[in-house]
């Protein structure tokens, strides 16, 4: 029985001085650990507000998540720490240079062997040689790298990663993809991705379109 | 234990970042300040309560000015166990051609009550303890007096006719903290050996030590109130120390000076910690990113910054130390036996109330961590408005400052007062100068309109600066303008003299003694004075010992002070307000006061003011002011009375006056004092000698205070460039991608920051004048008459320094903003 996170028609909508802006209605879904999934969609769709919602960062405004980790339904606190995430602009921590930043987590984590596993990671994507660079001596395609190590490295059940390759060209989007999809299969974590590149979306094991509301399974 | 590490190391990261080192500084500075405080303040706690157990020489000491009639000596003595008289009275001490002003102590076979004398053979001799003072025909004399005067013991020193024995140096004397501060050289016989001589001046003192159970000591001192007015009574047990008022005055200015730096650094603080607390965000978001919990994260923060917190102590505490040492040892000259000790216990609470302090100013940027989310890194959050949430933790914290460190709550309030009228006042004017602009630019071309408009968009953060930089220039100004005045004060003390010498005080007798030997120096008498000594004793019926404002005039009344009369106007004087009486009136319980002392008294015209004098009481009602008025002589008098109370008054006149003398003449003084002892003539070098060495005291005070404040307003400055500097690059990096020219831009940030200084200025001028006019007179006896020409330099100044401070930080942001924006 894999690790689950189930929508069960969800709605969510933002209210501005104005109007009110409804993203989608009644959308359900079991997201499950041993899988990929990647959803697109045009910009706007709520594409984000969808991933966050399933990575419990938000409470949807109807309708109910449950997530249930080794058979027991746990709540959103307890599934966030065991989850990772990877973002469009890679947030590394500008003051800790590559393998500082790969470590972090494990540090939390009280982990003893924290610069060990890092290590073997940096060189896992292929950047042993620049552990002591900051992430301002890296491109953007090696700092996502990092960023892709550092979520992977504590062996989360979930990974979210919202437009992880929106700022890379499509070349490095190509291998930064390879690898995202490579570590989840390798350490059987079940990877959602929001994207609009239908490349990167192929890769998936199921792709999902949001659009004026409605999920569905894209073509 | 990993966790404890990152802690610590990025505790040390955050530490040698630019904001981190201006805050660690600040708290440094201020922890410093305070500590210091507290350990010199405990030090010299310790030193007057040990002082009064161990220094009184008795369980009860009254203090007269007057000695006591034989019936009310002999009621004393029925009431207390044991009784000893001993006398003080100011002469001038001659040996060959050297002469010193030395006060002479005169004392009884029952001398001391309690305690031993430490006398020895030479002034650096072993001392030896003695139980009785000397014998009849015998002086003995302080080290320092025997060292000027160049004698030794064996030798003989004449005091009015009466030869003297030098039996021993003198070094300690088991009531020698009703001395108190008081650094006058000493001498001392038995009363006997003087009988034939007449040594009494208007300064004479006498106490009574007594030897008395609690309950004898209360029956005294409930005696003594009725009884003897005018008398001040000092007892062991429940007794206040001499010395206490004096030090409660300086704690209460030491305790507004705490506040003042202490709001001074929470500005400091409270810029750093927005940058602070935007870095603090983004770290927690990133954690919460791979799963760690937010409490685990926080609690990350708090430990963080308790790591920077110890660090600071560690820093604080040591400088604290080597400064408490210098100051003790620079205090050893007011309180003799002054040691530096540890005092422990309040330096841990000072830490503690400090810790306090600066949490409560933490407390609103951990509220907002707590808010902190991961969210955060997906989509932009604006920025939040929590302006009044810090200004109002800002005021609570310090209010808790002034709670634990101000018993002047008069004076508290009023700097708070000042401080909140400035602060109002620079955040009604920044918005209304910036909304205003915005609305004057909108349909206009060219930078200001654009500035304005800026400006706008960045209000909150804005109001921030200007209130930061504001209060800074306001705290800054007002100390400044404090010590400067309180230097001008002291100075002008230092009164235009005539004559070379001054005639501090003569007796009817002595003045023709004066006079031949004027004549027979060559010299002359400039001016001339009559006054008696006279105690104020109650105002309106209410008895001076009663009043609790302290102020240097209130303590001063508590002595004698010199009353004169005349029926014209002096020529040194100028009518202030009231009405001058008549010549020759037959109205003569009429007085006139100098306004400083009416204000600091609290007096008006009309009211009563009871004097003691020669044995007897007399009332006076205030009519008139008057005023010194330079140009004609420097001596002038508190009270004056009309010529036609004279004859009423049943006292020794005494004379207070000025000589020229000639160059040899000064070698023929030694002569006159011999024969007339307690004649108190003073050399105007010595007087201004004595003047400066106080003045250098209260310089030496005031520029530390003022380098600490100037310190901190560094900080503050500093602060609020790198503070804001974020947004700035943010700003002139989008700028300068929108086609503006670099000098376009460094224009437009220079207008920004003069918006800001000049509205900021404005704030702190306001707050200046507000403070001024609440707290000058009121606490520190000055008229408060700003001089617009030093506050407009002043200004300009601090104007100036923000401007160029915040064009070197745009000129540096220029550099890299492009190629900032570009990398993000
Ligand atoms: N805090 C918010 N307040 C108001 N509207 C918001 C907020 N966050 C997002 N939106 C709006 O919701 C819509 C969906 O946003 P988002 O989920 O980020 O879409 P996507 O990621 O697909 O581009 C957008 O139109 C956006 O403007
Ligand atoms: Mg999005």
């Amino acid at each position: 029985m894999p690790d689950t996170i189930e929508l069960n028609s969800i709605s969510h909508h933002f209210d501005t001085l104005s109007e009110r802006i409804e993203l989608f209605h009644g959308l359900s879904y079991t997201i499950r650990a041993d899988e990929t999934l990647a959803i697109i969609g045009p910009s706007g769709a709520g594409k984000s507000s969808l991933l966050s919602i399933a990575a419990g960062l938000e409470i949807p405004a109807d309708g109910d998540v449950r997530f249930t980790i080794d058979g027991v339904a746990v709540d959103a606190l307890t599934m966030r720490a065991n989850s990772g995430f990877i973002f469009q602009q890679f947030h590394l921590m500008p003051e800790l240079d590559a393998i500082g930043n790969l470590a972090l987590p494990l540090r939390l984590k009280g982990n003893r062997h924290a610069f060990d596993i890092a290590a073997t990671w940096l060189d896992k994507v292929g950047l042993k040689d620049r552990a002591r660079h900051r992430p301002h001596q890296l491109s953007g395609g090696e700092q996502q790298r990092i960023a892709v190590a550092r979520a992977f490295v504590t062996g989360p059940r979930f990974i979210f990663a919202d437009e992880p390759t929106g700022n890379l060209d499509v070349h490095t989007s190509e291998s930064v993809a390879a690898l995202m999809f490579d570590c989840a299969r390798e350490t059987r974590c079940g990877l959602v991705i929001v994207t609009h590149s239908h490349a990167m979306a192929k890769r998936a094991d199921t792709v999902l379109l949001l659009d004026s509301g409605q999920l569905k399974a894209a073509a | 234990m990993s966790r404890l590490q990152l802690m610590l190391e990025n505790s040390w990261r955050d530490l040698r970042s630019g904001d981190g080192r201006i805050s660690m500084a600040t708290q440094t500075a201020l922890l410093f300040f305070l500590l210091t405080l507290t350990l010199t303040g405990a030090s010299i706690q310790r030193y007057l309560s040990d002082n009064l157990d161990q220094m009184l020489g008795s369980d009860l000491v009254v203090e007269t000015h007057s000695p006591l009639t034989e019936r009310d000596e002999a009621t004393f003595r029925s009431i207390a166990t044991g009784l000893s008289v001993t006398q003080l009275t100011d002469i001038t001490l001659t040996h060959k051609d050297e002469w010193a002003r030395v006060q002479l102590k005169l004392v009884d076979d029952a001398y001391p009550m309690q305690g031993d004398l430490q006398i020895g053979d030479t002034p650096v001799a072993t001392q030896r303890a003695v139980g009785r003072g000397p014998k009849i025909g015998d002086i003995w004399i302080d080290s320092r007096l025997a060292i000027k005067l160049r004698t030794n013991v064996g030798d003989i020193l004449t005091i009015g006719g009466a030869d003297l024995r030098l039996g021993a140096i003198l070094f300690h004397e088991p009531d020698r903290i009703m001395e108190g501060h008081s650094v006058a050289m000493r001498a001392m016989v038995h009363a006997e050996s003087l009988a034939a001589t007449s040594i009494s001046s208007s300064k004479g003192r006498l106490r009574y030590l007594a030897t008395a159970d609690e309950r004898q000591q209360q029956a005294i001192a409930t005696w003594a109130r009725q009884a003897l007015p005018g008398a001040s009574v000092i007892r062991k047990f429940g007794g206040q120390h001499p010395l206490a008022s004096f030090w409660q005055r300086t704690e209460n200015f030491l305790g507004l000076a705490s506040v003042i730096l202490f709001f001074m650094g929470a500005v400091a603080l409270d810029m750093t910690n927005r940058r602070w607390l935007a870095k603090m965000r983004y770290r927690l978001a990133i954690y919460a990113s791979f799963g760690t919990r937010s409490r685990t994260a926080m609690l990350m923060a708090l430990g963080e910054w308790l790591a920077g917190f110890l660090l600071s102590i560690a820093f604080a505490s040591a400088l604290a130390i080597l400064a408490y040492a210098l100051i003790v040892a620079e205090l050893q000259a007011y309180f003799p036996g002054l040691r530096a000790a540890w005092h422990v216990a309040p330096a841990l609470k000072t830490i503690g109330l400090f810790f306090l302090l600066l949490l409560a100013l933490q407390v609103p940027s951990f509220v907002q961590l707590s808010r902190a989310s991961l969210l955060s890194l997906i989509r932009n959050p604006g920025e939040g408005r929590h302006v009044w949430q810090r200004l109002f933790w800002n005021i609570a914290a310090v209010t808790l400052l002034a709670a634990a460190y101000s018993d002047n709550w008069l004076l508290t309030g009023m700097t708070l007062t000042a401080i909140a009228a400035a602060l109002a006042l620079m955040a009604a004017l920044t918005w209304a100068v910036i909304r205003l602009g915005d609305a004057w630019g909108r349909r206009r071309a060219g930078l200001l309109p654009f500035a304005f408009f800026m400006m706008r968009q960045r209000l909150f953060a804005k109001s921030a600066q200007v209130m930061g930089l504001g209060l800074c220039g306001l705290l800054l100004l007002f100390s400044l303008m404090l010590m400067r005045d309180l230097g001008t004060m002291m100075e002008s003390h230092g009164r235009s003299h005539d004559g070379n010498l001054m005639i501090a005080e003569a007796q009817s007798d002595q003045i023709d003694a004066i006079r031949h030997w004027a004549a027979a120096t060559g010299s002359s008498i400039r001016a001339l004075r009559p006054f008696v000594s006279a105690q104020l004793v109650s105002v309106n019926g209410k008895a001076l010992a009663d009043m609790d404002k302290p102020s240097d005039t209130l303590a001063t009344l508590k002595d004698p002070i010199r009353l004169s009369w005349t029926d014209a106007m002096p020529e040194n004087n100028r009518l202030v307000g009231g009405t001058w009486w008549s010549a020759g009136t037959d109205k003569w319980r009429q007085i006139s006061a100098e306004p400083e002392v009416m204000t600091d008294m609290g007096l008006a015209y009309g009211d009563t003011l009871s004097y003691q004098i020669g044995g007897a009481r007399h009332d006076f009602m205030l009519v008139a002011s008057h005023a010194y008025r330079p140009g004609a002589g420097s001596i002038t008098f508190w009270f004056q009375v009309p010529l036609s109370a004279r004859p009423q008054i049943d006292a020794p006149t005494r004379y207070m006056g000025s000589m020229e003398l000639s160059e040899p003449a000064w070698k023929a003084l030694a002569a006159l004092w011999q024969q007339h002892p307690t004649l108190s003539l003073v050399p105007l070098q010595e007087l201004t000698e004595r003047f400066d060495r106080t003045l250098g005291i209260v310089t030496k005070v005031t520029a530390g205070y003022a380098a600490m404040v100037l310190l901190l307003a560094l900080f503050v400055l500093a602060a609020s460039v790198s503070g804001f500097s974020a947004d700035d690059r943010q700003k002139n990096g989008l700028l300068m991608s929108m086609g503006l020219r670099e000098r376009d831009c460094l224009r437009l940030n220079l207008c920004d920051w003069s918006v800001t200084a000049l509205i900021a200025a404005v704030g702190a001028i306001a707050g200046t004048w507000s403070a001024g006019l609440l707290i000058y007179r009121d606490q520190f006896d000055l008229t408060y008459s700003p001089d617009m020409l030093w506050v407009a330099t002043i200004i300009l100044a601090m104007v100036g320094a923000v401007c160029f401070v915040g064009y070197l930080a745009c000129r540096q942001n220029l550099k890299v903003s492009v190629r900032d924006l570009m990398a993000t």
